[in-house]
């Protein structure tokens, strides 16, 4: 390279949420591999040393923090510093058929995918954290357009993400502030492992999908992409990573 | 360099790039080069063609002077690039007229440039068995393939036929694991914008983060040619400066 590589992250503070496996564990690793310091925070202590032992470069950070309290997002908003970016990658999934949803799997879902990353934005934003030109990275979930059966509590929180992304990059834009949401087909990660243990059969259009599974990686490197200023011109966009299952749907319609 | 630098690199990769000696082409071109791949491009004018070339950076390049509306330039050019592991399709030609004046010689010159040209080209070099496993094929598209905007109908419209052969052949190739996708910019100055002038000042005005430059679309385009989007297809990638209405 003989300019300034526009996808590196060196020089760049990235907090990642849901980083102690899958999809936020990844995208961790990946952006540390291109040159990030991260903050990185999860529920789970052990898991999360895990990700930061896996951590290359050096100057990271790891907060232990149930985001679903707002006595651990404002811990999180202190302890960050000033960050160029922040990936959303905590969620959950819990199958329940519409018959069977109740209000305890409503609110549970809904305060670790959708309020979680709302109201830890806003605790950024309210407190200046976001540096200008920072990125904003939601991870939202094609559940919400393809709506397999007992996803429908899921598809819920994760479809909302869209709306709340679109009026937030208007907002933050005067800064600079860019904010996106990646839209992933099923990849392989724990949350789906436990997903199939569930049994029921569980349909997740794998066998539909052209290009077959997908890793952790392949979501990561799009959220390396959005993080970078290789997308600098790129805000309130929505982009699926899907292995071409959504294009044999009408998800518009 | 770690899994996630190369990922992102193209070293190793033959790219051929059509409309390569002006505007998003010669960016794309030159950008794919510096990240390490071997590029083939072409276009219309020898010399600025040439100018192209002599920038790109590396060795073990090629250039090859076609009209791609003309079959058998397509053919001569399919045979000179071999295999190659991406293509991004930057020819584009901006006519705009409202639907009410419009001529079926403006509507077919419109088809022939920015539909008819790349799909027969993709057509060709598939047939040819040109494009390698895991390859990656890259249209540039347009805001106006999604939205509808007054005297924009012809250009509007090829560029939204394009998205229709991107989901169908995405999912025609799939099982050779090469990937098609778009990239739907917005205002980017360049000569089919009548390049950076006063006459882009309302639209400066309704782009947030500005008007676009090409090295932003050339970004796109090497993330949907590399391996760090090898799980994207059937996609259009849309760029726009968070314009507002």
């Amino acid at each position: 390279m003989s300019a300034v590589d526009p996808f590196s992250l060196a020089g760049k503070r990235v907090l990642v949420t849901g980083a102690s496996s899958g999809i936020g564990r990844q995208i961790a690793i990946s952006s540390a591999q291109m040159g990030a310091q991260l903050v990185i925070t999860a529920r789970n202590a052990e898991r999360l040393e895990e990700t930061a032992r896996a951590l290359p470069g050096e100057g990271h950070q790891s907060v232990v923090a149930d985001l679903s309290k707002e006595a651990d997002i404002d811990r999180v908003v202190a302890g960050a510093g000033n960050l160029n970016g922040v990936v959303h990658a905590a969620g959950m999934a819990r199958l329940a058929p519409f018959r069977m949803i109740n209000r305890a799997q409503l609110d549970e879902q809904f305060s670790a995918n959708t309020f979680a990353p709302i109201l830890l934005t806003k605790g950024l934003l309210a407190k200046k954290r976001i540096e200008p030109n920072g990125s904003i990275v939601f991870i939202s979930a094609i559940a919400s357009h393809m709506g397999p059966v007992a996803t429908g509590v899921y598809s819920a929180t994760k479809g909302a993400l869209l709306g709340a992304m679109r009026s937030l990059g208007l907002e933050v834009v005067k800064q600079g502030i860019r904010a996106n949401c990646i839209a992933p087909n099923y990849v392989r990660t724990p949350m789906l492992d436990g997903l199939s243990r569930g049994g029921g059969g569980i349909d997740v259009g794998l066998d539909q999908t052209p290009l077959g599974m997908g890793e952790p990686e392949d979501v990561a490197y799009a959220a390396v992409f959005f993080l970078s200023d290789a997308s600098r011109w790129i805000t309130r966009n929505y982009f699926i990573i899907d292995g071409g299952l959504t294009v044999a749907a009408d998800i518009y319609a | 360099m770690n899994s996630a630098q190369s990922a992102f690199s193209l070293e190793g990769k033959t790219i051929l790039v059509t409309g390569a000696s002006s505007g998003l082409g010669q960016q794309i071109a030159w950008s794919c080069a510096q990240r390490g791949a071997r590029l083939v491009i072409t276009g219309r004018d020898a010399g600025r063609l040439q100018e192209t070339f002599e920038r790109l950076e590396g060795t073990g390049h090629k250039q090859v002077q076609a009209e791609l509306t003309d079959a058998a330039d397509r053919e001569a050019l399919v045979k000179a690039s071999g295999t190659v592991n991406g293509v991004v399709h930057s020819t584009g030609k901006q006519m705009l007229s409202p639907i009410r004046q419009l001529t079926e010689q403006l509507m077919t010159e419109m088809y022939n440039v920015n539909f008819l040209a790349p799909v027969m080209l993709t057509q060709q070099l598939l047939r040819a068995n040109a494009v390698a496993q895991q390859g990656s094929i890259v249209f540039l598209l347009s805001i106006s393939a999604h939205i509808g905007t007054p005297g924009v109908g012809p250009y509007s419209a090829m560029k939204s036929a394009l998205l229709g052969i991107i989901r169908c052949l995405a999912r025609e190739q799939a099982k050779r694991r090469i990937r098609v996708n778009g990239i739907s910019p917005s205002v980017v100055p360049t000569p089919l914008w009548g390049g950076i002038g006063e006459h882009l000042e309302p639209q400066r005005a309704r782009h947030p983060l500005d008007l676009g430059t090409p090295e932003d679309v050339a970004n796109g385009a090497v993330y949907l040619l590399s391996d760090a989007s090898r799980w994207v297809t059937g996609t259009s990638l849309v760029m726009d400066g968070g314009v507002v209405l």
